[in-house]
């Protein structure tokens, strides 16, 4: 909806002031992947580019390990969010009970993460309590698996929304018309519905992902002996200050999340193009 | 039963038979408890207003929807319980159906590959089928690089390529302009004719359902008002509702007075519809239906039964004119006449006489 | 007939049971709600249970006392909460003035091709990790910083400001930076629904900018700006690690006192400060629900 009387220096000015927020919510980001190549860190007298501080961080076994973890637990939790999202959705456009459903399912956005995780590592340790004394077995211990769980609640929604959305576009009429042609429900989705929202169900994967590798507060709090990435880098920054390592390690983040954001937004506009 | 058993083998099987199916939302009625029988090899139109259940009624017959009451049959197996793809149904919808991401000769296979058969027989059957309806030629299109009319044509090759018995439209033409729906109307009938399979058409439009139709159920308000072959339903409607409906007819209700010969309609005062032979008694409310074509206006009585009128609008079509009167109460009739054969030109004000012979009059009693 | 295909082998029967339409696969369906329920609304719930617990030496046992609340209300932690309470309001306030216009201007001036793109440039900074975007604030907003840095250079100031960090103001600065994408969201998916007629017939009627502003655009957009505002403000309670980086000394918002309390061994505490905020929550939730029906932003993609 482009206006043909509107006053064309407002506009620019429109656009300007956004793209200035977006470069002030990025600029502090930029700013320590600046840092981070520095042979000084920060504050020093001068410039002088290095890899230093990624050679040393890639040298850290633990480092590795923490990174192998972040991963691991990512590929869990995308594997398990994208189905749950996908038949939420699909409930969701069923359901007469669309109000208390969506309620439910977005909720965790508006829960603080502590009180969240809080919640969840007391209610973990209640039922290891009760399971032990039933089964003989703790169920719940924290472990990989209560991370996981912790960070579903956290991605679902998200990926729920994304779907939703992109499940809109789709006409149900096709789905019937494949019901008509011999298709079974399941035959239905794969053929007719699943290939026309495939780019909702790619970016949500995408996003789920980052979400997970970004994740600090529940995974924190739920993991078991091991640590991720961010509760690595956390628990490093408060005992050892801002260190070089310290801006690598962000750097490495903001590298990772950005590219996987990059290769996103390509794949889509080249979709589009074709 | 046994008098059903009997009377089943004797008559042809019934290529769809609803038995009382009903269909509520809620405390919302979509369809109150309706029986009909489709006989094999017709072409069946299910008429009817906007919302008066009739696509319900389609979905009901295709599996995509549970009636919550009463039986379906098809070809006398009983598939009440069965979904859409275990039914020997296919379905053409208003428009917007065939997948996209597929070209036109994957939509019209879709079905044939489901079922596993071998890869150039499939090809070949979809192909011929693209051939019935006038698309060779496009079968590696994409449905987005078709018009209308030819997204319409290639969901009847994906339909009819299933060689099922019942094939099932649901307002197929509606997104099409008037000149393309009618030449795709002729082609329907044309095609269904041609392959002998049993078509049920959904439309709201009555010029369409009288092009294609072997016979009419229309339906409105939840029920089937009336069924029977586009003649009958135009020249001898029993139900009011059909008579308001289908065709240009003047609808005139009042009470019943006098018996036998004597028998009329009273109107109002002063306007009242002689109606010999009767077969209700007096007092009865009754309503009566002339078609437009029927009434001849002139400057005096021209046919039997007559009714002094003023013309309030005059649309001359061409080769037609339809005029709009007032009867002396004030009511309104509309007179159709093939624009050669008037006495005159009437012009709004005049006063003139209306008039018809005694057997264009329709009684209705519901 | 269609029904009569081949795989009449074992497996293709149980297949096709399953995913029968009423077969046990449509129990499938259920699985997110159940989740939900199992490891959010459950917990979450059973904090109101757990908070009158009485605690012991490294759990809490089952009893009924109100220790816990009264050691939330009637101690320097309640204050903390309302200080951390003022800082969100001011947080949505700004997330408000600054982002909502941006929503506005993308849905009326912008092409629809080119609508979604520009709501997507602010997924980059969201996509960035919290705590990555709170810690790089503090080379940005700190004594030597380079804001400081860029001001002192051009001689607009003498002496470093120093109250953008460690103070309330650089919590609020944390917390809008890190939120204001929502706002931007929430409220252009609100509008999304709002068809372009609308925003035409303003124009063609000549109502002023402000009244359009506050006659259409507001009410049309107030689920989702009740959405934005709702989750900035519950969220930037809890916002981990604000207070221990951009705030002063001893500052703390719910989270933080949530966390303490856990490292304290304080059970039953943490569960009233959650149940607290819980509670919160649901009352504003059931407010905006009443005054706005939140699920207007969802309504075109049912």
């Amino acid at each position: 909806m482009t206006h043909d009387y509107e006053n064309p220096w407002g506009y620019r000015l429109k656009w300007l002031y956004m793209l200035t927020v977006v470069g002030v919510l990025m600029l502090p980001v930029f700013y320590t992947l600046y840092i981070s190549f520095n042979y000084g860190g920060f504050g020093a007298a001068e410039y002088e580019f290095t890899w230093l501080w990624y050679r040393t961080l890639f040298e850290n076994q633990e480092i590795r390990t923490t990174l192998g973890w972040t991963a691991l637990i990512a590929v869990i939790v995308v594997a398990c969010t994208i189905p749950l999202a996908l038949l939420a959705a699909k409930f969701y456009q069923r359901t007469r009970f669309k109000v208390p459903f969506v309620f439910l399912m977005l909720m965790p956005l508006f829960v603080p993460a502590d009180v969240t995780a809080a919640a969840l590592l007391v209610y973990f340790k209640n039922l290891n309590t009760l399971t032990e004394s039933v089964l003989g077995l703790a169920m719940f211990e924290l472990s990989l698996w209560t991370a996981v769980i912790g960070q579903i609640t956290w991605c679902l929604p998200y990926a729920f929304v994304v779907i939703l959305v992109t499940m809109a576009r789709f006409r149900p009429e096709q789905a019937e018309a494949a019901r008509t042609c011999g298709a079974n429900a399941w035959q239905a989705f794969w053929h007719v519905e699943f290939p026309q929202i495939r780019a909702g169900v790619f970016a949500s994967t995408a996003f789920v992902a980052i979400l997970s590798f970004n994740e600090y507060v529940r995974t924190n709090f739920l993991k078991g002996g091991f640590d991720t990435f961010p509760t690595y880098l956390v628990s490093y920054m408060l005992n050892t200050g801002m260190t070089p390592e310290v801006y690598a390690m962000a750097g490495l983040f903001t590298v990772v999340s950005m590219s996987v954001v990059i290769v996103v937004l390509a794949t889509t506009m080249l979709r589009e193009r074709s | 039963m046994t008098v059903q058993e009997s009377a089943a083998r004797t008559r042809p099987v019934p290529a769809v038979e609803a038995e009382g199916i009903a269909k509520n939302y809620g405390s919302v009625t979509a369809l109150k408890p309706t029986s009909f029988a489709i006989p094999a090899g017709s072409y069946f139109v299910l008429l009817g207003p906007s919302g008066g259940g009739k696509t319900t009624t389609l979905r009901m017959i295709a599996g995509l929807i549970r009636p919550t009451g009463g039986r379906v049959r098809i070809n006398g197996a009983d598939v009440t319980d069965l979904p859409a793809d275990r039914r020997d149904t296919s379905m053409v919808f208003q428009g917007a159906a065939l997948f996209p991401h597929m070209t036109v000769e994957q939509n019209v296979a879709y079905g044939l590959t489901l079922r596993r058969l071998p890869r150039d027989r499939i090809r070949s059957e979809a192909l011929e089928m693209l051939k019935l309806v006038g698309l060779a030629g496009f079968e590696r299109r994409r449905p987005h690089e078709l018009s209308g009319g030819q997204q319409q044509r290639v969901q009847l090759a994906r339909a009819l390529v299933l060689k099922t018995s019942v094939i099932l439209l649901d307002e197929p033409l509606a997104a099409l302009d008037a000149q393309l729906r009618r030449d795709m109307c002729f082609e329907l009938k044309h095609i269904q004719e041609s392959v002998g399979i049993t078509f049920v058409h959904v439309t709201h439009n009555q010029e369409e359902a009288m092009t294609v139709a072997d016979e009419i159920a229309l339906i409105a308000d939840g029920e089937l008002v009336e069924r029977g072959t586009p003649e009958h339903m135009y020249e001898t409607p029993e139900r009011r509702f059909t008579a308001g409906f289908i065709g240009e007819n003047t609808l005139l209700d009042g009470i019943i007075h006098g018996h036998g010969q004597e028998a009329r309609l009273v109107i109002a005062e002063g306007l009242e519809i002689p109606l010999p032979n009767a077969p209700v008694g007096e007092g009865r409310p009754a309503s009566v239906s002339i078609k437009s074509e029927d009434f001849r206006l002139a400057p005096e009585a021209v046919d039997a039964v007559s009714a002094p009128v003023e013309v309030v609008d005059v649309f001359y079509l061409g080769f037609s004119t339809v005029m709009h009167v007032r009867l002396p109460d004030g009511r309104p009739a509309t007179v159709r006449s093939t624009t050669g054969a008037l006495p005159t030109r009437f012009r709004s004000g005049d006063r003139a006489v209306l008039s018809w012979r005694p057997e264009a009059v329709r009684l209705h009693l519901a | 007939m269609k029904a009569s295909g081949p795989g009449g082998a074992g497996r293709g029967i149980l297949w096709r049971r399953l995913v029968a339409d009423d077969g046990p696969g449509r129990l499938l369906f259920y699985l997110p709600a159940v989740f939900m329920t199992v490891f959010f609304l459950v917990p979450l719930g059973l904090t109101l249970v757990w908070s009158v617990f009485e605690r012991t030496m490294f759990w809490m046992k089952p009893g009924f006392t109100l220790a816990a609340y009264g050691d939330f209300f009637l101690s320097g932690r309640i204050d903390s909460f309302l200080n951390s309470v003022q800082s969100g309001l001011a947080t949505v306030a700004l997330a408000f003035a600054l982002g909502f216009p941006i929503a506005v201007f993308v849905r009326r001036s912008l092409p629809p091709a080119a609508q979604h793109k520009a709501v997507l440039l602010f997924i980059l900074p969201f996509m960035i990790s919290e705590v990555i975007r709170l810690f790089a604030l503090r080379p940005v907003l700190g004594r030597n910083g380079i804001i400081n840095d860029a001001l002192i250079g051009s001689g607009l100031i003498d002496a470093p400001l120093d109250w953008l960090i460690f103070t309330p103001t650089g919590v609020v600065i944390g917390e809008v930076l890190s939120f204001l994408p929502f706002m931007v969201f929430c409220g252009f998916l609100a509008m999304e629904g709002v068809p372009d007629y609308v925003f035409e017939l303003c124009s063609d009627l000549g109502s002023g900018v402000v009244r359009t502003f506050v006659r259409v655009i507001v009410p049309l957009a107030a689920p989702g700006i009740f959405a934005a505002t709702l989750f900035i403000f519950v969220n930037s309670l809890g916002l981990f690690l604000v207070p221990d980086l951009l705030g002063g000394p001893g500052a703390a918002n719910a989270g933080t006192l949530v966390v303490n309390a856990i490292s304290a061994l304080d059970f039953p505490l943490a569960m009233a400060i959650a149940a607290v905020m819980v509670a919160m929550m649901i009352v504003l939730l059931l407010i905006g629900h009443r005054l706005f029906d939140i699920t207007r932003i969802l309504q075109p993609y049912r």
